[in-house]
């Protein structure tokens, strides 16, 4: 276990060098730069400020730079576009907001995803089925926005239910964290579905219906397990995706979580902030999926985990 | 019975079941999931809903659809769904079209009198005359009553004005390629081949379809010859430009649908066989392998995508990709492709570490399978399950995406239409003051549908594909 | 894998759940403000030297404090519903007089006004603060609106000649990061700058060519100091100075007989050259080049605001912006931010006028999407919504809380004149008569915009703007026709750019399609991620591209001045002679009228070339809950928070 943690973050820290190098790549390589604006600076205050954030000086001295402030001091300097922060400060401000809304989308989509989908595959063909099929179908069709759009309406104009924007209260994360975990359950159903119709075909769930069984037992002591596994490796990209992609529920509803940061550091060149971005993104996918690899060896015994 | 009967008798008996044993056909998995799938009627129904709908999108130019750029913000801004305007479009074409032909006729003996040599003016004469007639129609539809000129205006106008000057303009280049081809002074020739050339630019199917490719010009040419100028009318009201969205839904599907599926089909390739290499092999391999799959992932795709496409819009290489019959939409594909394929090799490789310690592996390995063997001939179609049931989670997926782009302003341009830039428009009406909602419900319908439509019909193929559901 | 491991491994993932839920569960309920606006965006910053938008505006505003403030001068609205904003002598001047030549303005500073922390506000402060905001490392974007004031450009962009007095900052900070507290001060006589190459050990007067290391050598002879003031007649010390971050290598001691010390800077002396001066505590002169007329109005703007230098000198920037940190001398004090979320703002007891200020907290939310904005509108999360979505503006136009009035803002098209066929004045004329622009602002803006016949919006009190063409199909076909493109005839591909926006892409195709049917003129429509777009406006790599201005003060000069040859703002390829010389003249003409009518003249000139095509004037599109007192539009869309008042008696009526 030691070992395969200690290789693991040999893994990472590769991993981090590699993110950070192509990032600084790409971003640099991108047309346009952070003090672009419609009014255009002069000269000479254009070179007062990059002077002010290092980008006067020759790229690999940057990168050098960068690297040094990230690796000794785990600073990735100061936000160009929001001067007034650190990037550290608007991560540490961004992440709780976002992680607070990922997991409460991914606590729903999880149970509703998991319950509808082994519901389905036990009473496979039947109305009731059909009906949970058709729910996932509309969760993963409709685009989170236009989903999002339509329970504003709903839930904060017709039936006034919940605020329709605006982040503090318990109330106001939950239009949110539904529309961002409605996709993530219709996958989730899918997939437990069609893990679990394959595993209900296995020689050894007929074995433990010879035991004598229960379908309940059987079901959800035998089945699942094997059934989740799909599941389980999809959700290491799943939250990722859920922590960067919800920019847009971020805009529609106006919270302050990292999505929109990620893309508008990206759009606005900011570069220490979009760093900061890519990397934390890095991170948490690097343990995320960490935790995927080491859940598949505790579902499924038949994996070695070396 | 002595032995050489009962000798005779077993060989008989041999032949005859070795008679039919060969008559015994054995069935190609495709035949067999056919023949499974059929009795599937969600999938059934799913599957010819998909082709009703490529076949619709391939063949949207020749429909009777009306432009999806064409704008008259003045008169037809906004309109909602409103099915009784078919009848009242009836009645009104006939006196346009005299009025048509009336103006028609002028512009006709314009070129009449205009000779080879003077190609250029008259070139630009009867393109005068023509917007001279439109304007004059105009004209004189304006002190119509409101009703009547909005239809007319609405459904019918541009491409019956369109129809007549395209006819004239084709026997015009007739003409003109006849002339090349009987001139033997190369100046001339030259200068003749020019004025082909600006001919074309000023095609008037360019003003209404955009800029298209030379099969959709053909099918639009088709079109007007056969259908005439005859289009339906905006059953589906009009969004904010006066823009039919019936006819943007159609041609919004063309690129929507070319987006999911040949993305989809790039991620498949990768993903599969760089998944079933991974988990087959294992150990250092595969760490290696996963490690670069997960240092792609955490690669910042919307940089990337970004960048690729800034890099694509350079005007150098734009002009040298589009000499080699490359595109933008082209290099979004493989661009979506190539984020997509990481899911698709995680599953996969998941799947075969798991199938790989199974006995028909080391059934396999025994009987001397290579590895290459072993992994696209007895792992590889064991995953298909999976791998489809993915396939139909990426396309969504890759739509998805798509719309997403638009969103930040790097999806399809303008005047190009696709699902996700129609719903993204629609969703910025959807407001608590006033919503228009069939800007966002048909596009919305459009996309779900399709997606219903793939996900039932993957859920089919997994039940087909599945040898342990045979007979079940 | 332990059996241990595998069984706890559920608890750990539930543990994460219930961290999570947690977590929400105590962000508790946050007690709302008196007044809440959309401000639109996250703000850049809150110290005004650095800030540039709209919504940092906002909230400078409310937190800071210049010598005079923009409030609006009269009750009564003009027809066209807006009330002018003037520069009032309500902010820390308390009076202020312009000399004969209106060359130098002396500011009278009220007395007894505090900083919020009881600090007393003096003219240093103000000399302090344009200081700051001059110097060259504060990297201040809106600098160029102090570049009136004499010598003030030159120190901010370093430039030197020989004998000028000049300030030296040695390498002495206690923390080399930060401008202030900055280091020693010497003060001396330029004379000149030497290159020194560390491999030659040679010394040259200009500079080698590049690839070659070399370290540039400022030098000064250094005059004494005496109880803090210089002694410019006793015998100098003659020094070599090299900046702290240039590689030293093989440095020697001396360089021609002078002794080499590190600085931070050389800029100009900024006591003895630039016209900035606090006379004493409550007086404080300015010295302009030339007579600048607007310039009450640029003191009122937001950038020009002072800060407080004790603060900065502290904690350093940004670190002095910080709530708890920041000190401020405007009618509130900030309270708490958080990013992309809020800012709240509480009335400031210490304020000169807090008598005055009616509202005691105030929350700007920083939601983006105009929809969202609208629906928290409508919701009444917030009473005041700065922006709202194009397509609902005809139904919100009969509603008396939309609050709608022109604004200093054209939409325009640049044409780079570079470009074949642009490069003809007959086809830019033609392309601009093509459109019709009466459509765009009737079908697609819809919001009352004005169609542009000139670049200068009206609203400028005496200022007769330009006649550019009108929208006329056929002279612009028979222009073209002249131009040797007949019905569009052999007219090359070109391409109109315009950054990722609805709106910018249904005007681009309407004009698309107006060039198209009138003209005969095809044209691509590009759509550019914003900052990619910048990029390629400023290589010129563009034919047709889309672009809006915002007068920074009322004054035709704002627009104008973009256009003259190489610019910063030009970015077509334009330049016309008589053009800048008008500009120029019209800089130092002292008669306000003459200057107005060289202006004219100027704009005249553009509209004839025609290197832009004005499209339409902006709107302000602001949406006030009805309860909300003391709300007035003007052509700067700059709303004063602390003149704001809540109609306690509609508000509780709306309730019920």
């Amino acid at each position: 276990m030691l070992r395969i943690l200690v290789t693991r973050l040999g893994w990472m820290v590769l991993t981090f060098w590699v993110v950070y190098t192509l990032t600084f790549m790409l971003m640099h390589a991108v047309p346009g730069g952070p003090f672009d604006s419609e009014r255009r600076v002069s000269e000479e205050i254009k070179r007062n400020l990059e002077a002010k954030y290092n980008l006067d000086k020759p790229w690999i001295e940057q990168y050098l730079l960068m690297l040094e402030g990230i690796v000794l001091r785990g600073d990735f300097g100061p936000s160009i576009r929001l001067s007034d922060y650190s990037v550290n400060e608007v991560i540490a401000q961004g992440f709780p907001v976002s992680a607070a809304l990922g997991i409460f989308a991914m606590v729903f989509a999880l149970s509703l995803g998991l319950s509808a989908g082994v519901l389905s595959a036990m009473f496979r063909g039947s109305l009731l089925d059909l009906s949970f099929r058709v729910l996932a179908t509309l969760g993963i069709a409709v685009p989170n926005f236009v989903l999002a759009s339509v329970a504003v309406i709903l839930f904060s104009f017709v039936l006034q239910w919940f605020p329709s924007a605006g982040w503090g209260s318990l109330k106001q994360i939950v239009l949110p964290a539904l529309c961002l975990g409605a996709p993530f359950a219709g996958y989730i159903a899918r997939l437990t579905r069609t893990g679990m119709l394959e595993v209900l075909g296995q020689d050894y769930i007929r074995t433990a219906y010879a035991k004598g069984l229960s379908t309940r037992q059987v079901v959800l002591k035998h089945a699942l397990r094997g059934a989740m596994l799909p599941v389980v490796s999809y959700l290491g990209p799943a939250t990722a995706a859920i922590l960067t992609g919800s920019l847009v529920l971020e805009k529609i509803f106006a919270l302050p979580g990292m999505g929109s940061h990620f893309v508008e550091a990206a759009l606005q060149r900011d570069y220490p902030m979009a760093m900061g971005m890519v990397m934390v993104y890095t991170g948490l996918l690097f343990v995320m999926n960490t935790l995927v690899d080491i859940s598949y060896g505790i579902i499924d015994p038949r994996v070695d985990m070396e | 019975m002595n032995i050489a009967d009962n000798q005779q008798n077993n060989r008989d008996e041999y032949s005859r079941l070795l008679s039919e044993v060969q008559k015994i056909r054995g069935i190609s998995i495709w035949r067999d999931v056919w023949m499974r799938i059929r009795k599937n009627g969600a999938a059934m129904l799913s599957l010819a809903f998909l082709l009703v709908l490529g076949l619709v999108a391939f063949l949207a130019p020749v429909l009777p659809l009306q432009s999806p750029q064409y704008q008259d913000m003045v008169k037809r801004q906004l309109l909602a769904p409103n099915v009784s305007q078919i009848s009242l479009y009836k009645t009104s074409v006939a006196e346009y079209q005299r009025e048509l032909d009336l103006l028609y006729e002028r512009s006709r003996k314009w070129s009449e009198y205009a000779s080879i040599s003077r190609l250029y003016d008259d070139v630009a004469k009867t393109r005068t005359i023509w917007i001279e007639a439109r304007d004059e129609i105009d004209h004189r539809f304006s002190n119509q009553s409101v009703e009547t000129s909005e239809i007319l205006q609405s459904d019918n106008s541009v491409p019956n004005r369109v129809q007549r000057y395209f006819e004239q303009f084709k026997a015009k280049r007739i003409q003109l390629q006849e002339q090349v081809s009987r001139s033997s002074d190369g100046q001339n020739i030259l200068k003749l081949k020019e004025t082909i050339e600006s001919w074309e630019a000023n095609h008037p199917i360019h003003a209404l379809w955009s800029n298209s490719g030379t099969l959709t010009r053909w099918m639009l040419e088709c079109r007007l010859r056969f259908v005439g100028d005859w289009c339906i009318p905006s059953v589906l009201g009009t969004d904010n430009l006066g823009r039919d969205v019936l006819s943007r839904v159609i041609w919004g599907a063309r690129i929507s649908l070319i987006v999911g599926i040949v993305a989809t089909l790039v991620s498949l390739v990768i993903g599969v066989s760089y998944g079933a290499i991974s988990g087959y092999c294992g150990g250092w391999v595969d760490a290696l392998m996963m490690r670069i799959v997960d240092v792609i992932y955490s690669v910042p795709f919307i940089f990337v995508v970004i960048f690729m496409i800034t890099i694509v819009k350079e005007e150098q290489l734009a002009s040298w990709l589009k000499s080699h019959g490359i595109d933008q939409i082209t290099v979004f594909f493989l661009m979506i492709g190539a984020i997509y394929w990481l899911t698709m090799a995680r599953v996969v490789r998941g799947q075969v570490i798991s199938l790989k310690q199974e006995p028909f592996v080391d059934a396999a390995r025994v009987v001397g399978a290579s590895r290459i063997r072993i992994v696209f001939q007895h792992l590889v179609p064991n995953v298909m399950g999976v791998v489809i049931v993915y396939l139909t989670l990426t396309i969504p997926q890759v739509m998805r995406f798509e719309a997403f782009l638009s969103f930040l302003g790097l999806g399809v341009e303008p005047p190009a239409v696709s699902w996700g830039l129609l719903v993204n428009e629609g969703i910025q009406v959807i407001t608590p003051v006033r919503t228009y909602w069939w800007l966002v419900v048909y596009p919305g319908i459009a996309l779900a549908l399709t997606l219903f439509g793939l996900s039932f019909l993957g859920d089919g193929l997994r039940d087909a594909f599945d040898p342990r559901m045979k007979n079940k | 894998m332990s059996n241990r491991i595998r069984k706890s491994y559920p608890l750990f993932l539930l543990l994460m759940i219930v961290m999570g839920l947690g977590y929400a569960v105590n962000l508790g309920q946050l007690e709302p403000a008196e007044f809440t606006f959309n401000n639109g965006a996250e703000i850049k910053t809150v110290d005004p030297a650095l800030a540039t938008g709209a919504p940092e505006g906002r909230i400078i505003n409310g937190l800071f404090e210049g010598l005079l403030r923009n409030l609006p001068s009269t009750d009564k609205a003009e027809a066209n519903g807006t009330v002018p904003m003037r520069p009032a002598t309500q902010g820390m001047a308390e009076s202020y007089s312009v000399s004969e030549d209106g060359t130098v303005y002396t500011f009278h500073i009220r007395q007894n006004v505090l900083w919020s922390n009881g600090d007393p506000f003096t003219a240093h402060d103000m000399e302090w603060s344009w200081m700051r905001m001059l110097h060259p490392e504060t990297a201040s974007e809106y600098v160029y609106q102090l570049y009136y004031v004499k010598g003030a450009d030159r120190y901010n962009k370093g430039e030197l000649n020989t004998g000028d007095r000049v300030e030296i900052e040695l390498a002495n900070r206690a923390n080399a990061q930060q401008l202030f507290p900055r280091g020693t001060i010497r003060r001396g006589v330029f004379s000149k700058i030497g290159y020194w190459n560390p491999d030659t050990k040679i010394i040259t007067d200009t500079a080698p060519e590049s690839g070659i290391s070399w370290t540039k050598v400022f030098f000064v002879d250094v005059f004494p100091e005496k109880n803090g003031q210089v002694r410019w007649d006793a015998t100098p010390r003659a020094m070599a100075y090299v900046m702290h971050n240039a590689s030293k290598g093989n440095l020697p001691e001396m360089i021609e007989g002078r002794p080499v010390e590190t600085c931070h800077h050389v800029l100009v002396d900024f006591k003895s050259s630039v016209g900035i001066l606090a006379i004493d505590d409550q007086t404080f002169r300015v010295q302009l080049k030339s007579r600048t007329t607007y310039f009450p109005d640029l003191v009122a703007f937001y950038p020009l605001y002072p800060v407080h230098r004790p603060t900065i000198e502290k904690y350093g920037s940004p670190g002095w912006t910080k709530p708890g940190n920041l000190v401020c001398n405007g009618p509130f004090l900030l309270q708490f931010r958080r990013i992309r979320d809020r800012l709240r703002m509480i009335k400031n007891a210490r304020y000169w006028n807090a008598k005055q200020v009616e509202l005691n907290s105030i929350d700007a939310l920083s939601v983006q999407s105009e929809t969202t904005s609208l629906n928290m509108y409508v919701n009444g999360q917030i009473d005041w919504s700065t922006t709202v979505p194009n397509m609902v503006i005809p139904d919100l136009r009969k509603r008396d809380d939309f609050k709608s009035a022109p604004m200093l803002t054209t939409y325009f098209y640049r044409f780079n004149v570079n470009r074949k066929p642009l490069d003809q004045v007959r086809v830019r004329r033609a392309l601009n008569m093509a459109i019709d622009k009466k459509k765009i602002v009737e079908q697609v803006t819809k919001a009352g915009n004005v169609p542009a016949r000139s670049f200068v919006p009206p609203g400028i009190d005496n200022y007769n703007s330009a006649r550019g063409d009108i929208f006329d199909v056929s002279k612009a076909r028979q222009l073209l026709a002249e131009a040797g493109f007949p019905g569009g005839r052999n007219f090359p591909a070109i391409r109109i750019l315009f950054n990722t926006s609805d709106m910018h892409k249904d005007i681009a195709q309407v004009i698309q399609q107006d060039w198209k049917e009138h003209l005969g003129v095809n044209v691509q429509l590009e759509n550019y991620e914003w900052r990619t777009f910048l990029a390629t406006l400023s290589q010129k790599d563009y034919e047709v591209a889309r672009s809006g201005w915002i007068g920074d003060y009322p004054d035709p000069n704002t627009f104008l001045d973009m256009f003259v040859t190489d610019g910063a703002n030009n970015q077509t390829n334009w330049s016309n002679a008589r053009y800048d010389e008008l500009i120029e003249q019209a800089k130092f003409e002292p008669d306000y009228q003459k200057r107005l009518g060289l202006l004219t003249e100027a704009e005249q000139i553009l509209m004839d070339e025609q290197p832009i095509i004005p499209i339409y004037f902006y709107v302000s599109k602001n949406l006030v809950q009805p309860h909300i007192l003391g709300f007035s539009s003007n052509v700067q869309d700059v709303h004063p928070l602390h003149i704001l008042k809540i109609d306690n008696q509609q508000f509780s009526t709306r309730d019920q």
